[in-house]
């Protein structure tokens, strides 16, 4: 205790140096954190699960995945043949059709404010299937549900997250005509019939699948007879989920051994592993964010702490000059300057990772960081110890040398000029 | 601990540093007897090993050869960290320019070398209090050296020179950055601690005035002592 008193009075030596070097250290930890986040976040996503796992059933030669409706409801059942097949149960499986939409007639009027991403789904797998939502408990599972039957009820409905919905300036209970983007001259009168929960899904919205196909299926009527360029090709992805990877491996073996999902072909993988392979766009900004951003950030604050210390103990060797005088041993010099580092350091971390936490999780609800097709990041609560480490051990790193140099003070040296 | 024998003795030293490339020998095979409880000044033209005698006394550097006995004890061949244990108990240190910490009270400068002896925070402040009223500072406990004139910050100085209860005290021109009344004050103190509690000083000093203060004044000259003026 008393030698932490002494460090923290010798913090006091110079305020407006120590304030500097603190705020240093807390724009970097800010930056770090975020990056760290953000890498965290698509790390998990990409890491295999053992236990009830999601698959993702997609076309195997093209992105993006457009297969038959046809093959919808085998796939949902993982395409059991024999006897001794496994079989899917209708509320471990979801299939989704991407429909894009603006609500400006003329495209060359639309802004990014009229544009509607909506996914066509079966309700019901809304609340089984859809991450997060499968997940709702208490008041919030329970609003959702009425959301849902709603949809259910209505073929015409769409929920809308919120930040859509004010992007639109529509409310619930509004009726709005898409225009379609993906799906030219699929155009869709729908009632908004609720909204989802807040988070992951505030600028997505979902439609009921049933409303689509019957649009796809009306269309010869006034197209001469001509189907849709994409009637048979409106089945984007299809979501299995199993116990485990046992399982899976049984209802995959399943699928590819079927010929009825031969033209086109698809393919089996689990949701970590379908992540993986859209990442793969932005390989090179990952990695670039993990291994060049990050610790160039790193080593510029343990420079920036060392310029710091090094000139503070410059400033100071008089001082440590007189410590060693009164007695002071020099690993107790060399652990002074240390500890003055440290403090500043692990302060700044965590109170920097704790603000960041805070501003990012609670005030703003999410960073929102447009990678592949994850709307925001969350800052998770390791951020915390993620700052004290980064502080301190920026701090440590930064302050040995200039603590070794403050140990090394001949005492005799200094005071030879005096006298 | 007997006193028959000197509070500091000081056997055929020499001291050499290295300047750049040369060899300075700054002491030239001295011998110096110090008595417990006297008041040595040391005087001398600039160079002539003045502050290296005092800094050797002190256990702050070593010889190049010789020794040096104080209480009892061979100094210079202790290492450095020995060293450092053994200035907080026995040697109080009075610097020219006080160097006292800036950030620090007057009561957490004269505590600063309790904190490396095994003492309780009660203890510590009964040290320091003490101190601090010996050299006439109880009201000012809570000031900061920026807060204390140049006397003041000498007596504070002086407080933390005898807080942990040394036999000798070395003083290196405690006086050299004061005016005369203040410096008079100084030279008043040492002296009290000289006759109320037996300590035993080495000062170095340029000043006459100083010295006549002191029981005896060894002069020096060119590493070695010059003829001495007794008291």
């Amino acid at each position: 205790m008393k030698y932490f008193l002494l460090v923290f009075e010798t913090m006091r030596q110079n305020w407006l140096r120590t304030l500097l070097t603190s705020l240093g250290t807390m724009m970097m930890v800010f930056v770090v954190t975020l990056v760290f986040s953000i890498l965290t976040f698509l790390d998990r996503a990409t890491s295999e699960k053992s236990q009830n796992l999601k698959a993702i059933v997609s076309e195997r030669w093209q992105i993006p995945s457009q297969m038959p409706i046809a093959y919808a409801d085998a796939l949902s059942e993982g395409a059991p043949q024999k006897e001794g097949d496994h079989r899917i149960e209708s509320k471990d499986s979801m299939t989704w059709s991407f429909y894009g939409g603006t609500t400006e007639k003329d495209l060359r009027l639309a802004t990014r404010s009229s544009f509607l991403f909506a996914f066509a789904l079966l309700p019901s797998s809304l609340l089984t299937m859809m991450d997060e939502l499968d997940s709702l408990e208490g008041p919030l599972k329970a609003e959702f549900e009425v959301v849902v039957g709603k949809l259910a009820d209505n073929r015409r409905g769409i929920i809308v997250g919120k930040d859509r919905l004010a992007a639109l300036e529509k409310s619930v209970g509004d009726t709005i005509t898409l225009y379609g983007l993906n799906y030219k001259e699929i155009n869709l009168e729908v009632d908004i019939v609720g909204l989802f929960p807040p988070g992951r899904y505030d600028n997505s919205a979902a439609i009921n699948r049933d409303y689509l196909r019957a649009a796809l299926d009306a269309y010869p009527q006034s197209h001469s007879g001509k189907s849709h360029p994409l009637a048979s090709k409106s089945l984007n992805l299809v979501w299995l989920r199993m116990k485990d990877k046992q399982i899976f491996e049984q209802v995959s073996n399943q699928i590819l051994s079927s010929s009825s999902f031969s033209s086109p072909a698809v393919k089996v993988e689990t949701a970590s592993s379908g992540i993986s392979t859209f990442l793969e766009a932005y390989r090179d900004l990952i990695w670039g964010m993990r291994w060049l951003l990050a610790p160039a950030i790193l080593v510029t604050l343990s420079l920036v702490i060392s310029n710091a210390i090094s000139i503070g103990v410059r400033e100071r060797r008089m001082e440590f000059a007189v410590l060693k005088v009164l007695g002071f041993r020099p690993w107790q010099i060399l652990l002074l300057v240390i500890s003055e580092a440290l403090a500043i350091g692990v302060f700044s971390g965590v109170f920097s990772a704790g603000l960041t936490y805070y501003m990012v999780n609670v005030y703003f609800g999410g960073l929102k960081f447009p990678i592949a097709f994850f709307g925001e990041f969350r800052i998770p609560w390791e951020a915390l110890w993620w700052g004290a480490a980064i502080g301190g051990g920026t701090a440590f790193a930064g302050s040995f040398l200039p603590a070794w140099s403050a140990r090394t003070v001949k005492v005799s040296d200094v005071f030879a000029k005096i006298a | 601990m007997s006193h028959e024998s000197p509070c500091v003795q000081v056997r055929d030293v020499h001291k050499s540093f290295k300047r750049g490339g040369d060899v300075v020998d700054v002491l030239n095979g001295l011998n110096l007897d110090v008595q417990h409880g006297e008041f040595v000044g040391l005087m001398g033209p600039s160079g002539s090993g003045k502050t290296t005698l005092l800094n050797l006394i002190a256990g702050l550097d070593r010889p190049t050869l010789g020794e040096v006995i104080v209480q009892g004890q061979t100094i210079s061949r202790m290492t450095e960290g020995q060293l450092a244990g053994w200035r907080t108990r026995n040697i109080g240190f009075v610097f020219q320019f006080y160097h006292l910490l800036p950030v620090l009270t007057a009561f957490r400068n004269v505590e600063l070398p309790l904190l490396l002896l095994p003492l309780s925070a009660k203890q510590r402040r009964q040290q320091v209090t003490t101190a601090l009223d010996i050299v006439g500072l109880s009201d000012r406990v809570n000031h900061r050296p920026g807060q204390l004139s140049g006397g003041q910050q000498q007596r504070v100085g002086i407080a933390r020179a005898i807080v942990t209860d040394p036999a000798l005290i070395v003083a290196d021109e405690p006086t050299g950055d004061l005016d005369a009344k203040s410096a008079d004050e100084i030279l008043n103190l040492l002296g009290e601690l000289k006759k109320t509690l037996n300590k035993t000083i080495v000062m170095v000093t340029h000043d006459p005035r100083a010295a006549e203060r002191a029981d005896r004044v060894v002069q020096l000259a060119k590493g070695r002592l010059a003829p001495q003026l007794a008291k």
